[in-house]
């Protein structure tokens, strides 16, 4: 799809702001267009790494719950840690990336308070693994803002 | 908008009885207004034999908003601190009788010939940052110091001891991340668990919390001076370490921590409020604050993307702090959190 969906974005942001909203009478208006050029802005940065920030996070995580599965012992966590590192993505579109995503992100919740309140010597390392794993998932997703400073 | 102005006059002339000839013209809806639907007017009528003009502010319910919050508290507050000294606008009329214009509103003072700062812009107030800083941390501070009965804002308030403050906050915010959520939230989910883990001590004392005070939510002019502090609606009784905190975010900095709200360092600002307000912003409890704070921004942006998501408001300003809020509030929880648990388990 030509032009990149990135360039007519980022096309469609300028004139937004560049050219259609100093036009606009009501004040209303116009903040309105400039929210939305600006959300045109992350959507061109979102439209390329959409996939491949949900389909890195889901393997990460099963990465996660494949190694936690070895160390935890309650039985019906362990499973359902087993179950959901086998699993594989049957699909690449985003909304069943974002359906298998929720699963393991509900999955993670319960990992991490699982590992909190655990006095084990497995659960220090676990719980640092898990932030690591959050704090690099958060940074992955970060979103442009144009600076009109 | 001609519909609204004869219904604005008509609501006008019925609080005004010895006006007549009212007019209402150059009526403008103001963007960000997210928990009400602002407007700017300007109302003219005969009164006394002279021709009288005044810039008005209304602030009507919306169908759905990014906070539901009621409109009599956040007008209470104008009318409590407006005779204080304390830059707000005076409030005129509060409106419950949904014949005048549908829904609930009130009307208030408007303050012309000012700005508002964007948090969204790295440099929000240039040349002018550090006289508004001193000033924005010098209000905070006297709005923490104010007596809430004396000044009659405790009227109708949900009273609050010291050591529960931080309980009901953080009770009230995980309960709309319960209702509102529409994906996992595994960085809130952990914060809350931090937050019950390690409550603060009891409030130094109970005071007016302004509930959302921070860049873009003041008025100054071409000399820096802040001339209204705006957008009370949830202003509660609690920790005036909570109000401290909210300005003190990240978020409102363009993730300059040191620099708070993209004014003066972060080190001064504190000194400065704790001098206009006689109390101590200790630093474990207000570490507790910053992230309840962080939390409490994550459930207002999963609630307005919510509202947009199920169609109940589509307004864009619920669209864009689901997005890039949470994004701001997901990193400063992650990094934070991440340091608590290394030096917990240190």
């Amino acid at each position: 799809m030509k032009p990149d969906v990135g360039t007519v974005m980022h096309g469609f942001f300028g004139t937004l702001l560049g050219e259609i909203a100093p036009h606009l009478g009501a004040e209303y208006s116009m903040g309105n267009v400039g929210i939305m050029g600006m959300m045109m802005y992350m959507v061109a940065e979102e439209y390329d790494r959409a996939a491949d920030i949900r389909a890195t996070e889901n393997r990460e995580m099963r990465s996660l719950f494949s190694h936690a599965a070895t160390l935890v012992t309650e039985p019906a966590l362990k499973a359902k840690l087993s179950s959901a590192a086998a699993e594989k993505e049957t699909s690449l579109r985003i909304q069943a990336l974002n359906a298998r995503n929720a699963a393991l992100q509900n999955l993670l919740i319960e990992l991490q308070a699982h590992a909190e309140a655990s006095d084990a010597g497995w659960a220090r390392n676990l719980e640092a693994r898990i932030w690591d794993y959050l704090v690099a998932a958060a940074e992955r997703r970060k979103l442009p803002l144009p600076s009109f400073g | 908008m001609e519909d609204l102005a004869s219904r604005i006059a008509a609501y006008l002339a019925h609080r005004m009885p010895a006006a007549s000839g009212i007019e209402v013209s150059g009526i403008s809806r103001i963007h960000g207004g997210a928990s009400r639907e602002t407007f700017r007017l300007r109302a003219s009528w005969q009164e006394g034999g002279a021709r009288i003009e005044r810039a008005l502010i209304l602030r009507r319910d919306p169908v759905a908003s990014l906070i539901e919050t009621e409109r009599d508290i956040e007008y209470n507050a104008y009318r409590a601190f407006h005779p204080t000294g304390l830059p707000v606008p005076e409030p005129l009329y509060l409106e419950t009788d949904l014949q005048w214009l549908d829904r609930p509103f009130f009307v208030m003072e408007q303050i012309e010939g000012c700005a508002a700062g964007s948090p969204f812009n790295a440099d929000p107030y240039g040349p002018l940052a550090e006289k508004i800083g001193r000033q924005f941390w010098t209000h905070l501070g006297h709005i923490a110091a104010a007596d809430p009965h004396g000044i009659g804002f405790a009227a109708n308030m949900e009273e609050i001891a010291p050591d529960e403050c931080w309980k009901r906050e953080l009770d009230k915010w995980e309960k709309v991340i319960d209702e509102d959520e529409l994906e996992p939230q595994p960085i809130a989910r952990a914060a809350i668990r931090w937050l019950r883990r390690n409550p603060p001590t009891p409030a130094e004392r109970i005071s007016v919390v302004h509930g959302d005070y921070r860049t873009g939510n003041f008025l100054y002019d071409g000399e820096g001076n802040i001339r209204a502090i705006l957008d009370w609606e949830m202003c509660h009784l609690g920790d005036p370490l909570e109000d401290v905190a909210w300005a003190a975010d990240p978020l409102w900095a363009f993730e300059r921590a040191e620099r708070p709200g993209g004014m003066i360092a972060r080190e001064e600002a504190l000194r400065i409020w704790e001098e206009a307000s006689g109390l101590k912003a200790d630093p474990v409890r207000l570490r507790w604050w910053e992230i309840f704070n962080s939390l409490k921004g994550l459930a207002i942006w999963i609630s307005s993307g919510k509202e947009y998501q199920t169609g109940a408001n589509r307004d864009p300003i619920l669209a864009f702090p689901s997005w890039y809020c949470t994004d701001v509030h997901n990193r400063v929880l992650a990094h934070r959190l991440a340091e608590l648990s290394k030096e917990a388990r240190a």
